[in-house]
């Protein structure tokens, strides 16, 4: 499933980054999002876009587009 | 004598890197640019316990990637500059992502000190943070500060410099497990035997954990096509895939693995960010409360400055005047000389000063938002519907102080992070109506469309608006389709700002407005008055270069209804700021006579004494428009006279008068925003840009609105 996918609240785990633009995907590694790592889809911003996610214990936010490619399974 | 050390100062943004600073060099930090782009430079000069240092802050970044020009700057200076001495600020509530850049400034080898800021907080959450581990960890000393409370700061200096001295200095550089080791061995081994010019200015192990990382820059400078094809390199590749990825994951581990051994969470307390980003972003009051901010920051920004704009107004054309006047007679001054010192200089310099209230509100305003961490929420609520015009979330902010003045609009561009979204931004924010095309807009939507009027004013906001999404899309298109942007931003912690940090961030970027834009509105002014005066003999404006140059240029507008050179006129002098345009009509049409010349023969003590008076008075009306009235008080026309209307209604009619309204809202911004433009961008390109696709959509649109309107009136 992919991250722009998942509902609010749940908790997922990255299975894989796919092919983004390089800069963005360079700037998503920066921030730490990196397969393997559990994150937690903390809300969706009013308009419906973007995301606010929980990962390695703080909060980032990243638009739906740059979400689409980005591989998760849900944790139970 | 040992030289100065070098101190660089590197760490995330939102860590309170900028505190720090503040808080070791206070006023004796200097505030530049880094030669060549539009980033803040802040250097400091100190003396410490006998040693010279010089402090660089490098930009806030969360790597050293070649992505932003922020971590190029920071980069560079790094590898190149070579600091004696690197203090990393690192956020203690959030060491682990704060770690991934500290990694990579050690990969460059410079020494480096770990300032682990805003302790306190730590603390409160309940982190525990074993510090002796974490220095043995790292292989670096740790020194704990709260910078807002000047707390550890100079024992942070103190330990770097010690650092410096130490004459057998252990770097440590981290190493990142077998198979990642073996490549970068293995391609630094290459490098330093094929040899390349890149060697000369950078590390080799970093060079090679650049190349490893697919890093297009050094890739360049290493006269490289892709990587060699070497044993190790090619394991981790078939492997793990990605090295970049690799090394990325290589380092959070480790980074991972540090806060697992140093940090215990004694409990876990509630998070006060999450509990008022529950009301804050909430799906249903996200939306309502930003409005309620941003009408508040508009209202505080204008209402607010307003007074003084008014004071400052007044103290520059009565009693410094009156002072200037009565030194120059007492001189003997020649006429004209009096003239160009007073209606051009003196001029030039209230324009300035006119503007110093606003900019310093709204600036203050700007960096309580960012500071205090809403500015990232703003975004985030905004983001959507600024996305659809291809621009930023942030961008709102600058485009809504827009329709209050452009000029600090321009200077709010700095709350975006690329350059991409800050130009663009800049590039449409004159393009919103503000206050000073109000009173352009009373006079002839009065004079033509009486009971109407107020909704023909609405209309050209309207205008103003639809010209920026034009425009916005164009540039997008032909100018910066390349250049990347995206959103993925950190939303930091609530945080009260500091007033300390709030009064020299709003005093810098006060001075940066004064210094660099006042000049080139000084110069203007001068050749304007020049423009107004020569040559000798003329008597009126219709005699004066202006005059004849407006005769000249006047039949360009006539397809757009307003040919005469009256008007023209006034849309050159327009230029100065766009309310101009009104008294410019009012002196050419015989009205509004100068209301000088006055003034008694002695020193005007007693215009000084009342100018002084009205300083109080000033501040109880900032309080009053603080409180009272809701709607912004600044947007105060001034009563045009019947005079004038009358001339105006011989020389336009209502769809020409309609044209040339949409016109002065768009055929170029004011000087003022022109220079603030320039000062922010340094670039001649850009200035010539802005000026010439604004006039060029301003005569295109209002051509477009007087020929198909004579067309539907006149012709069908």
């Amino acid at each position: 499933m992919r991250l722009s996918e998942v509902n609010p609240g749940t908790r997922v785990r990255i299975l894989k980054l796919g092919r983004q633009d390089p800069a963005l995907k360079k700037r998503l590694l920066d921030m730490g999002v990196l397969s393997g790592e559990p994150v937690t889809v903390e809300r969706v911003a009013p308009l419906g876009d973007p995301l606010e996610i929980r990962i390695r214990g703080y909060r980032l936010s990243l638009r739906k587009e740059e979400a689409a490619e980005i591989t998760v399974e849900v944790l139970s | 004598m040992r030289r100065e050390v070098v101190v660089a100062v590197a760490g995330n943004p939102n860590t309170g890197k900028t505190t720090f600073i503040n808080a070791l060099a206070g006023t004796r930090l200097r505030v530049g640019n880094w030669p060549g782009v539009t980033v803040e430079k802040k250097e400091a000069r100190l003396k410490f316990d006998g040693t010279e240092v010089r402090l660089v802050d490098l930009p806030g970044t969360y790597s050293l990637s070649p992505f932003s020009t922020e971590e190029i700057i920071a980069r560079d200076f790094l590898v190149k500059e070579k600091p004696d001495v690197v203090l990393n600020v690192v956020d203690a509530t959030n060491l682990e992502r704060n770690l991934y850049l500290t990694f990579q400034i050690l990969e460059t080898g410079r020494p480096l000190v770990l300032v682990l800021n805003m302790y306190d907080e730590a603390r409160k959450r309940g982190l525990r943070i074993d510090l002796e581990k974490l220095e043995r960890l790292l292989g670096v000393p740790v020194v704990p500060t709260v910078a807002v409370k000047g707390e550890g700061v100079r024992e942070a200096l103190e330990t770097a410099i010690s650092k410096v001295r130490d004459p057998e200095p252990s770097i440590s550089s981290p190493r990142y497990g077998e198979e990642v080791e073996r490549a970068i061995s293995e391609l630094e081994n290459w490098l330093l035997e094929k040899g390349t010019p890149a060697l000369g200015k950078y590390p080799a192990r970093w060079l090679a954990i650049k190349l490893l990382e697919g890093d297009h820059e050094m890739m360049r400078e290493a006269g490289l096509e892709e990587l060699p094809g070497l044993s190790g390199v090619e394991h981790l590749r078939s492997a793990h895939g990605d090295p970049a990825e690799i090394l990325a994951e290589t380092r959070y581990a480790m980074a991972a693995g540090i806060v697992r051994e140093c940090v215990t969470r004694k409990e876990i307390r509630p998070d006060l960010s999450e509990k008022l980003d529950r009301i804050f972003l909430n799906r249903y009051l996200g939306l309502p409360v930003f409005l309620v901010v941003m009408w508040l920051i508009f209202k505080m920004a204008f209402d607010l400055s307003a007074p003084f704009v008014d004071w400052l107004d007044t103290l520059v054309a009565g009693p410094l005047n009156e002072t200037l006047a009565w030194a120059l007679r007492l001189v003997l001054a020649p006429e004209w000389f009096q003239s160009l010192v007073l209606d051009g200089v003196l001029a030039g310099m209230g324009t300035v000063a006119v503007f110093l209230p606003v900019i310093f509100a709204m600036m203050f305003l700007i960096t309580f938002l960012e500071g205090s961490g809403y500015l990232a929420r703003a975004a985030f609520v905004m983001d959507r519907a600024m996305h659809l015009v291809g621009l930023h979330g942030k961008s709102f902010i600058p485009l809504l102080l827009g329709f209050g003045c452009n000029v600090p609009a321009i200077y709010a561009t700095r709350v975006l992070e690329s350059r991409r979204d800050r130009l663009l931004t800049a590039l449409l924010a004159p393009l919103m109506s503000c206050g000073a095309r109000l009173p352009v807009y009373v006079v002839f939507a009065g004079a033509f469309f009486g009971a109407r009027a107020g909704t023909v004013i609405w209309s050209l906001y309207l205008v103003g608006i639809t010209a920026a999404l034009l425009l916005g899309s164009i540039f997008q298109r032909l100018l910066l389709r390349g250049e990347s942007s995206f959103f993925v931003m950190e939303l930091p912690p609530y945080r009260l700002p500091g007033v300390k940090y709030l009064l020299i961030h709003t005093w810098e970027k006060t001075r940066h407005f004064v210094v660099k834009a006042g000049t080139y509105i000084l110069a203007i002014s001068v050749v304007v008055w020049l423009l107004l005066h020569l040559p000798p003999q003329a008597r009126t404006l219709e005699e004066s270069y202006l005059g004849r140059a407006s005769k000249a240029v006047a039949p360009v507008f006539a397809p757009l209804g307003f040919g005469n050179w009256e008007a023209a006129a006034s849309l050159i002098t327009g230029f100065l700021a766009k309310e101009v345009v009104v008294s410019t009509m009012g002196e050419i049409y015989g009205l509004g006579e100068e209301t000088g010349g006055l003034s008694s023969e002695g020193f005007p003590g007693e215009s000084w004494r009342k100018a002084l008076l009205e300083l109080p008075r000033a501040f109880l009306e900032a309080g009053h428009n603080l409180i009272a009235g809701i709607f912004p008080v600044s947007l105060k026309p001034e009563e045009a006279e019947a005079s004038l209307l009358a001339s105006i209604r011989k020389a336009f009619d209502p769809l020409s008068a309609y044209a040339f309204m949409v016109f002065v809202l768009l055929y170029m911004p004011c000087m003022v925003v022109l220079a603030a433009f320039y000062a922010e961008f340094r670039s001649l390109r850009l200035v010539v840009l802005m000026v010439s696709s604004h006039f060029l959509l301003a005569y295109t649109l209002s051509l477009f609105l007087y020929q198909v309107g004579k067309f539907l009136a006149y012709g069908g």
